[in-house]
């Protein structure tokens, strides 16, 4: 009879209907959509990820003692068997200078360093190299330095010494002075901004440390870790080693590039994936939010039909309590027409919303996504919880009712 | 020495400063015909809507088939609507989607549990077999209102109410359904109250009270 009674109402008021199976079909697809990218969105913003910032930071090795890595080396890592992973690469020279500036003095850290290096290596593709590469976040107040006594300073130091672009500085180690044109104040968000920085050549000279390099900073494409990339190489079979190797892991990259580096150890940035894992945590939960938000309005829409057909239905419902329907009686019809329609709305909603995320996936991310099986169950769940939340006004307004005002005789 | 069905003591109604009915003391014995007139806004709803558990009086006493109907809570009134009252308004209160049998078949499935075979005897007998699967829409109103007195009756209440259940219906129709009601009290012996302004149909009563603005102000027996 239940059936009977809900079928009967759906054949009366199609529109009415549709209305809120339209309503709950947009919360059901827009929840498939978010859910279904989310994963794929995770997976390659940790590949665009990747492409920025180093990864990979080559130091001395402690072993070999020397203290510093060569310059002349720089160019193989453009030779290396991942070459065309390496998305840039930049030295660091560091040294302690007195700084001082208009009469104003401390003490700080000078980092020679690429700008933007043009590299020419025999046999490859030319290319630029240096922090504008591999830093595209920096911020530079004015321009970067293209002359040899041309200088950035970073943002906190620069405040200290009430230096801006276009002022000069004197950097003095050892008794050996030099003066720099300030082209720039550069904002980073970390350590940077605490620092000189000056082509690498200058400082080299001024630390008396010609053709050498404290530690080079490099950025790889490399996939993500899995359990086979987190075993030691030194305890893997020959074929395991290689295809250890012939995977861009971030280790096996750094392996990679330490083997062309004279006396050098490299080390995978953990920083940098484990704030990218947190990036993608913040993704994670900016959707999740979305989803809530499109549930929340797809679930008022719903309420605002039921109540807009609550109140044309006000009679029917009055008839029923006055023939002896009690609370359970009259709730069991109006929730049972909400699931029904939350049903189809949640199908129709999963199916649209797949469509939704492989248009998404394909104009965003050019590629093309398998959806979850657990995708079927949460369109429908989330289409019940629409129906659920929608009814609970209009519910209540129809237990209301009072027979005797509506069906004044 | 018969029973009586309703009874009540000082029962009113009073909404705000308005006192539709003003204190009442009446008994209906069982299986009595009762006839309630008087003028329009004189209180005969609200008296019936009380007695019928579908409004809640203001002060006084009210039982009802022995069940005292101030103890009841809302469901509990739903429930005695369900078991003891059958109710016919004025206007055709049909759910208007549903079709006659299945709009009898409604009262059964508030009740207990709907049985299509009993709802078209019952359609049969107000002569309505014809009619089955009509929508009220496509029903004329005399039609209407037997399929409700079909409704009221099915699940065989103690007690059926009637707001002038005849006020819309001409004079032939008015006939029809009167002797369909006394035919079915022969059998059923349910109690009846009815709402009306017209004498003629009120002399189909044993009884007939007169009500001037909430007040029980005379009452009249019929012969025969
Ligand atoms: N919900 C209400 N709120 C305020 N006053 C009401 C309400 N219902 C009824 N009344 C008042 O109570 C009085 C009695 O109303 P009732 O409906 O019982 O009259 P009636 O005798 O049935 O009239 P009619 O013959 O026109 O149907 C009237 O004055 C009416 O205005
Ligand atoms: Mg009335």
């Amino acid at each position: 009879m239940l059936f009977r009674i809900i079928k009967n109402s759906f054949l009366k008021r199609p529109k009415a209907v549709l209305l809120v199976f339209l309503s709950i079909a947009m919360g059901a697809a827009v929840a498939t959509a978010f859910l279904g990218i989310a994963g794929e969105i995770s997976h390659k913003m940790a590949l665009e990820l990747r492409s920025y910032g180093a990864n990979i930071l080559l130091e001395p090795s402690a072993a070999q003692g020397g203290g510093f890595l060569r310059e002349d080396d720089l160019p193989k890592i453009k030779t290396v068997f991942w070459k065309y992973n390496i998305t840039g690469f930049t030295p660091y020279l560091f040294g302690v200078a007195d700084i001082s500036a208009g009469g104003k003095k401390e003490r700080g850290v000078i980092s020679g360093t690429w700008f933007a290096k043009q590299l020419e290596v025999p046999g490859e593709d030319s290319s630029v190299q240096g922090i504008k590469g591999i830093a595209p976040w920096w911020d530079v107040q004015g321009r970067w330095p293209e002359d040899a006594d041309e200088a950035i300073v970073g943002a906190t130091m620069a405040k200290r010494l009430g230096v801006v672009a276009g002022k000069e500085l004197d950097a003095t180690v050892g008794g050996r002075t030099r003066r720099f044109h300030v082209v720039g104040v550069v904002t980073t968000g970390g350590y940077e901004e605490e620092q000189l920085f000056a082509p690498l050549i200058t400082v080299q000279s001024l630390l008396q440390r010609q053709g050498k390099v404290s530690r080079v900073l490099v950025s790889a494409l490399t996939v993500p870790m899995d359990d086979f990339g987190k075993k030691d190489p030194a305890s893997m079979t020959k074929e395991e080693y290689e295809k250890w190797y012939c995977t861009a892991y971030v280790t096996s990259v750094a392996k990679n590039v330490e083997e062309v580096m004279a006396g050098s150890r490299a080390k995978p940035i953990w920083q940098i994936a484990s704030a990218e894992g947190s990036l993608l945590k913040k993704l994670n939960s900016v959707m999740l939010f979305l989803t809530v938000l499109a549930l929340v309005s797809s679930a008022t829409a719903v309420s605002t039909s039921l109540m807009a057909s609550m109140s044309e239905r006000s009679p029917e419902i009055a008839l029923m309590k006055a023939v002896g329907a009690d609370r359970l009686q009259i709730s069991a019809i109006f929730v049972g027409e909400t699931l029904i329609i939350s049903i189809a709305g949640g199908v129709v909603g999963y199916l649209l919303g797949n469509q939704l995320a492989g248009i998404i996936s394909r104009t965003v991310f050019n590629s093309t996504i398998a959806s979850p099986l657990w995708l079927f169950p949460t369109a429908i769940i989330s289409a019940f919880v629409v129906a659920i939340a929608g009814s609970v006004v209009p519910l209540r307004r129809a237990l209301l009712i009072e027979p005797v005002r509506v069906l004044k005789g | 020495m018969v029973e009586s069905i309703i009874e009540t003591n000082g029962l009113t109604r009073s909404y705000g400063d308005i006192c539709a009915l003003k204190p009442l003391d009446l008994q209906v014995p069982e299986g009595e015909w009762l006839s309630v007139m008087g003028h329009s806004g004189s209180g005969k709803s609200t008296l019936m809507n009380l007695v019928g558990g579908l409004d809640r009086p203001t002060a006084g006493s009210l039982r009802v088939g022995g069940e005292d109907l101030l103890a009841l809570s809302e469901d509990g009134l739903a429930r005695f609507r369900r078991e003891f009252v059958g109710i016919i308004f004025q206007q055709h209160h049909m759910v208007p989607y549903l079709t006659a049998v299945e709009n009898v078949m409604l009262a059964q499935y508030f009740h207990s549990v709907p049985d299509e075979a009993e709802a078209r005897s019952a359609l049969e007998r107000v002569g309505l077999g014809h009619r089955l699967k009509n929508r009220p829409g496509e029903l004329s109103g005399g039609e209407q209102q037997r399929v409700c007195i079909a409704r009221a009756i099915i699940n065989s209440p103690k007690l059926l109410l009637g707001d002038e259940p005849t006020g819309n219906l001409d004079h032939k129709s008015t006939v029809m359904v009167m002797e369909l009601l006394k035919e079915l009290r022969a059998e059923e012996r349910f109690t009846v109250i009815m709402v009306t302004h017209n004498q003629d149909v009120a002399a189909w009563g044993d009884r007939t009270i007169y009500l001037d603005d909430g007040v029980l102000v005379r009452e009249e027996r019929m012969k025969s």
